[in-house]
């Protein structure tokens, strides 16, 4: 099937409209995926000109899950899947000016055990829970980004939320 | 609304503030907004799009630019068709050599038709490019000529040149021995700066440096080409040596004179009959020894 000519992401102007529309949350995803260490500002980008160079096959409506097959499959060709543990930014979340020392190590034990936890969630759970969380995405983006039911998405980060809480208020 | 069904859409930002009054007096409110405010320390890092974009589209230019050498493995299979193609230019254009081996004829058709047909142990080699222009063989050996018409058509010897305007005409050049017999047409003898016409039915001979001219044939063509070799009035070396040629063997002649002329013909199909055809006329003995067949008088 041959699509119209003046459909295809060949255009530059069309190209930069598709990278602003996915970039940043094909850079997230494959943060929270795979961790900062696979360089996924790199990935994105190759993807994206992986995208340029196949414009005229790739339809704009394809596109999305294009990048996302691209990107994943570039990550996954880097090495062999590792067990990915994300950083937590010491980014304060209270204002407090006077903490008790008590006070900031009980906050530094607390952000050791919700790494350690976010770490021992499913990759599927970790991708769903941060991009509610952090990115501050509600179900239906998080659904259409990753091409799953908004039921699909409350299941994963809830269970998300469970298996974090189990974890840390048990020790 | 059950605690589950609640949560969930606190975490969807979706409480009415009804439903959020409700959710603050849940029991462990303080300990679900600890969890989600130290959550947000693991966002991604800051990406910035219209940064990514640019360097993205820099490097899909910078590739463009690469992509020009694709010239490069153009020039590599450019390279190779040029090597390709000065090879064949190089061997089309070398001397085409063809060659006999003892008791072996052939037969070989120039480019214009003419033909050669090589005698045992002979070789020509001549050039095929622009071969109509110059018709030029060199021939070490024994060769019968049908010359197409044409070009002057001129075959080199060591000895000398056979110059013909098409004709058919045999030349034999062997140590001590040159000969010419022209079997239709003419043929032109360059014989030591001396010219020698040879029409229909003459022979020119040369043996041991003396020139034989007032031999004449009647023959359509040189017997060899029918598997015989045919001698008049010629010393027994040269009829030796022919036979030698034919049959791959060596003669041992130190106990007969082989100056003695012969007349006659030998086949190049049975040894025994063609041994006998040389010897009984000139009252000889033969004994085979391997490949090597020692005469003696009777």
């Amino acid at each position: 099937m041959l699509k119209p000519i003046g459909n295809n992401i060949c255009n530059e102007n069309r190209f930069s409209a598709i990278f602003k529309k996915y970039a940043k949350d094909l850079h997230a995803f494959l943060f929270y995926k795979y961790g900062e260490h696979l360089n996924p500002k790199d990935k994105v980008q190759d993807a994206f000109i992986k995208l340029w160079q196949n414009c005229g096959k790739v339809s704009p409506e394809k596109a999305k899950s294009y990048l996302y097959t691209v990107a994943n499959n570039l990550m996954l060709n880097e090495v062999a899947h590792q067990k990915v543990v994300l950083k937590h930014q010491k980014t304060k979340p209270t204002a407090h000016s006077n903490e008790s020392p008590e006070f900031l190590m009980e906050e530094d034990e607390y952000r050791k055990k919700l790494e350690k936890a976010i770490a021992n969630l499913t990759e599927a759970q970790r991708i769903a829970f941060l991009m509610n969380r952090a990115e501050g995405k509600r179900f239906k983006e998080i659904a259409s980004l990753l091409n799953i039911s908004t039921k699909a998405v409350e299941k994963r980060i809830y269970g998300a939320l469970k298996k974090l809480r189990e974890e840390i208020d048990e020790l | 609304m059950n605690k589950e069904e609640l949560i969930l859409k606190w975490l969807d930002n979706d409480l009415t503030p009804k439903e959020l009054e409700t959710f603050k007096a849940l029991a462990d409110y303080e300990s679900l907004i600890k969890l989600s405010n130290y959550s947000k320390g693991f966002k991604a890092p800051k990406y910035d799009t219209t940064d990514a974009l640019q360097n993205t589209l820099d490097s899909i230019e910078a590739k463009k630019t690469v992509s020009k050498n694709w010239l490069q493995p153009i020039l590599k299979v450019a390279a190779i068709l040029a090597i390709c193609f000065g090879g064949y230019y190089y061997t089309t254009t070398l001397d085409s050599t063809f060659a006999t081996h003892f008791a072996e004829k052939s037969s070989i058709e120039l480019p214009d038709h003419s033909s050669v047909h090589l005698n045992a142990l002979s070789k020509i080699t001549f050039n095929k490019t622009n071969w109509n222009n110059n018709r030029t063989i060199t021939l070490d050996g024994e060769a019968f000529f049908k010359v197409e018409e044409g070009s002057t058509f001129n075959v080199k010897t060591d000895v000398g040149t056979v110059t013909v305007l098409g004709t058919q005409f045999n030349i034999k050049q062997r140590k001590n021995y040159f000969e010419v017999i022209c079997y239709e047409g003419t043929v032109q003898i360059n014989y030591n700066t001396a010219k020698t016409i040879l029409k229909a039915g003459d022979s020119f001979l040369v043996l041991n440096g003396n020139i034989i001219t007032d031999l004449s044939i009647n023959k359509k063509q040189p017997e060899w080409l029918n598997n015989v070799s045919a001698f008049s009035s010629l010393p027994l070396s040269e009829v030796l040596a022919e036979f030698e040629r034919q049959y791959k063997i060596k003669f041992d002649t130190s106990n007969i004179k082989v100056n003695t002329l012969y007349t006659g013909k030998f086949t190049h199909k049975d040894i025994d009959i063609a041994l006998k055809s040389i010897t009984e006329p000139l009252h000889l003995n033969y004994t085979k020894n391997n490949k090597t067949i020692i005469l003696s008088r009777e």
